[in-house]
């Protein structure tokens, strides 16, 4: 039988080229230039119309953006939101709602944009962001708050992004978490996919910064037990990730980042004083205990001696 | 007549103030910058460790600069307290590499999206966007993520030493990807190997290069200003090297002489947020040109004999410093000495108190980072970016660098493409 199935003859073969606003608030451009990393630009940037963009060539100038306030398909927000910070002349109180209401989803980039980030600890009564303000749903967009998807991380992988920009392109349903973070995105810590995860497993601890062996959570601060990211799944650059670099993860994805003391692990009677997601302290320390309580040699070691 | 201008598609924006007379020509020119973070009061109170995080997040295209000036700082701290803290060379080496991909990638995203764009747009010519010079930043980028863990935003050097530890499969990566980076030059940028192009340069034969630099001379004769946006010719370079250049004049510059002027700011009833850095109370150019002649490299040291400190000569400076630096990662990676140690655990900060400075060469030039810390907990820190060099606002008698190279420039539209040539930062600038 060669005639077409009638579930591919609906299928839009080439949906129109979504329009995009990309709107900064307080920030540093680092989620912009994350995007740029992306090895698919060219594909992705063939399915949109940059309305207004920060570095790419785009329609409108902001400049002209404030002037039109032109409607979009996605709003792409990235930095902090405070009510009378302007660009071009207009206070973002009224700029952002303008441009939030007339646009069909919202996309919250950056952890700045979407819990306060780093810059609202300059000012942390008028800074927040656009839906949350740290855990709480009180940014100016939360009348708004079916249209946001949040993509939390200092800066956001760009593939992230892309994955967003393709669902709502194609229509489909983004399921999301308590956020709004996608969860095919979020509901991985950056845990998983480690490359010391045995070394977590058996409780074996790195001694010191600079080496393949041991696990960062015992004693160097790292977060990635509790923090939701897809970083060690979706490797950044295409290559690595904080852990596989021997850096501990500092939580960025997450509404208390950025937390205190990030390179070194609080405890407790020598327990980490926060526990891997969801697990409670007496599994932990039954599991610890046990795991502690062997000694496998070959975690013991240099993984590769020659290069000791 | 005074005119506002706004100036996009740099990292955030700046505002220009122009003066101009009947024929449009520019008398004088205000740089302002609205926007301002408060990274440093962020920073106090805190661990002088954390400073590693918070530090990269002043700026999305130069944050690895400041990691490394916020490590060298702390090992300064260190050193001045009486302790004892080592760097390995391979760990200096892999800090040098992942810091030089970071200027790489900053200048191609500079020639492309500002120079060529800017310039093609005002000869009529605007191209389309630069797919293949992001594509290839974006290569860049993974060449530093492969001893770094990615880029923007990594916090993997630390007091005594870098966080990875690389095996040859990564050092392998790392120079198949600088092959091809060097290729993109050769083919793309310069339309010729860089022997030629030193050559070019030597031949004062720039405007016949068939590369993308080349168009961009080309636009930037065709507008009447390839010679033209020439300031004062007095340079600094505090990073590596501490020298200044005063009419040609090369001599040891003190740290003790390094000021900051907030004369022109909201806070003492000016317009901008950005503070001037002054020398001697004196405005100098950092950057690439400063590091060009400081470094006497043949060809640039050459071009500002014949044209001094103009478009022509600033633009090729940034781009000269691309080749220069590839080979300067090539050789890097080819002695690195995986067999030392990446990190050697220094005392407890806790332990330290104390005062120290580190100077780093960032994209745009020496970037100075300070602070004072009591048992490890940061009391104050203050950072001198390198745009507060270049971009200040002096009076019209005693004009900033990028201020001056405006000055009498026929048009608001050639001043403010001069204006580009320095490759402006905001969020640095006020931090």
């Amino acid at each position: 039988m060669n005639t077409p199935s009638p579930k591919t003859s609906i299928m839009p073969s080439n949906p129109a080229k979504l329009q995009i606003i990309w709107l900064q608030g307080i920030t540093c451009n680092g989620n912009t230039h994350s995007f740029l990393n992306d090895p698919s630009l060219e594909t992705i940037l063939e399915s949109v119309e940059l309305l207004h963009h920060p570095l790419l060539p785009c329609t409108f100038t902001l400049r002209e953006l404030v002037q039109k306030l032109p409607k979009s398909d996605v709003l792409v927000f990235e930095g902090a939101y405070k009510g009378d910070f302007e660009r071009a002349g207009m206070a973002m109180e009224a700029l952002l709602n303008a441009l939030a209401s007339k646009t069909k989803h919202i996309i919250s980039m950056g952890s700045c944009a979407s819990f306060g980030g780093i810059f609202k600890e300059a000012s942390p009564e008028l800074i927040s962001g656009i839906l949350f303000d740290k855990e709480h749903e009180s940014g100016p967009l939360r009348v708004m708050r079916e249209k946001v998807i949040t993509l939390s991380g200092c800066p956001v992988h760009p593939k992230w992004l892309s994955f967003v920009i393709d669902m709502i392109h194609h229509g489909k349903f983004i399921a999301v978490d308590e956020y709004r973070r996608p969860k095919e995105l979020y509901a991985y810590l950056v845990h998983n996919g480690c490359l010391r995860n045995e070394y977590f497993e058996w409780k074996v601890d790195s001694d010191t910064f600079g080496t393949k062996e041991g696990c960062l959570f015992y004693a160097q601060g790292c977060q990635g037990p509790m923090t939701h990211g897809s970083c060690n799944k979706i490797l950044w650059n295409e290559v690595s990730s904080k852990t596989r670099s021997g850096a501990p993860c500092v939580g960025c994805t997450e509404p208390t980042f950025p937390k205190r003391e990030l390179f070194s692990t609080k405890t407790y009677m020598s327990i980490p004083a926060d526990m891997p997601l969801g697990i409670p302290k007496r599994s932990y320390l039954a599991l610890a205990g046990a795991a502690k309580s062997f000694h496998i040699k070959r975690l013991e070691e240099r993984l590769i001696d020659d290069n000791a | 007549m005074i005119t506002h201008e706004l100036i996009e598609r740099i990292e955030g924006e700046a505002v220009l103030d122009f003066k101009t007379d009947t024929s449009g020509a520019v008398q004088d020119v205000t740089i302002r910058f609205l926007h301002f973070r408060g990274m440093e009061a962020i920073l106090e109170g805190r661990n002088a460790l954390d400073a590693l995080v918070i530090t990269p997040r002043v700026c999305g295209i130069c944050g690895h600069s400041h990691l490394i000036a916020t490590v060298t700082m702390i090992e300064n701290i260190y050193r001045n307290a009486g302790a004892t803290i080592r760097i390995s060379d391979k760990a200096n080496a892999i800090r040098q590499i992942t810091l030089s991909c970071e200027l790489i990638q900053n200048h191609i995203k500079w020639l492309y999206l500002v120079m060529l764009h800017e310039s093609g747009k005002m000869v009529g010519e605007e191209p389309t966007v630069a797919l293949k010079a992001l594509y290839v930043s974006a290569q860049v980028n993974q060449l530093c993520a492969l001893f770094s863990g990615q880029w923007p935003h990594s916090s993997y050097a630390l007091p005594g030493g870098v966080t990875c530890d690389p095996t040859h499969i990564e050092v392998m990566q790392a120079l198949k990807i600088l092959s091809e980076v060097e290729r993109f030059i050769c083919d793309e940028v310069l339309g010729c190997d860089t022997d030629a192009f030193s050559e070019s340069i030597i031949q004062n034969a720039l405007l016949s290069l068939t590369g993308d630099l080349g168009t961009v001379l080309r636009n930037f004769e065709r507008l009447g200003v390839l010679e033209q946006g020439k300031s004062h010719g007095r340079f600094l370079v505090l990073g590596e090297t501490q020298e200044i250049i005063v009419d040609s004049e090369r001599s040891e510059a003190s740290l003790d002489n390094v000021g900051e002027d907030s004369s022109q700011t909201f806070a003492e009833g000016g317009n901008t947020y950005a503070k001037n850095a002054l020398y001697n109370g004196e405005f100098f150019e950092t950057g690439p040109l400063a590091r060009a002649l400081v470094q006497e490299r043949t060809g640039i040291s050459t071009l500002h004999r014949l044209y001094g400190d103009s478009a022509v000569t600033r633009i090729t400076a940034r781009v000269d410093e691309m080749v220069s630096l590839c080979a300067h990662v090539r050789e890097l990676l080819t002695l690195l000495d995986l067999s030392e140690p990446s990190f050697i655990p220094p005392p407890s900060i806790e332990s330290i108190s104390g005062e120290g400075i580190g100077i780093v060469e960032a994209p745009r030039g020496s970037l100075i980072h300070r602070a004072r810390i009591e048992k490890g907990k940061i009391i104050s820190y203050s950072i001198i970016t390198p745009t507060q060099w270049n971009l200040g606002n002096g009076t019209a008698t005693t004009p900033g660098i990028a201020q001056k190279a405006m000055i009498g420039a026929e048009s608001i539209a050639k001043a403010s493409l001069i204006f580009r040539t320095f490759d402006v930062c905001s969020v640095c600038t006020t931090h």
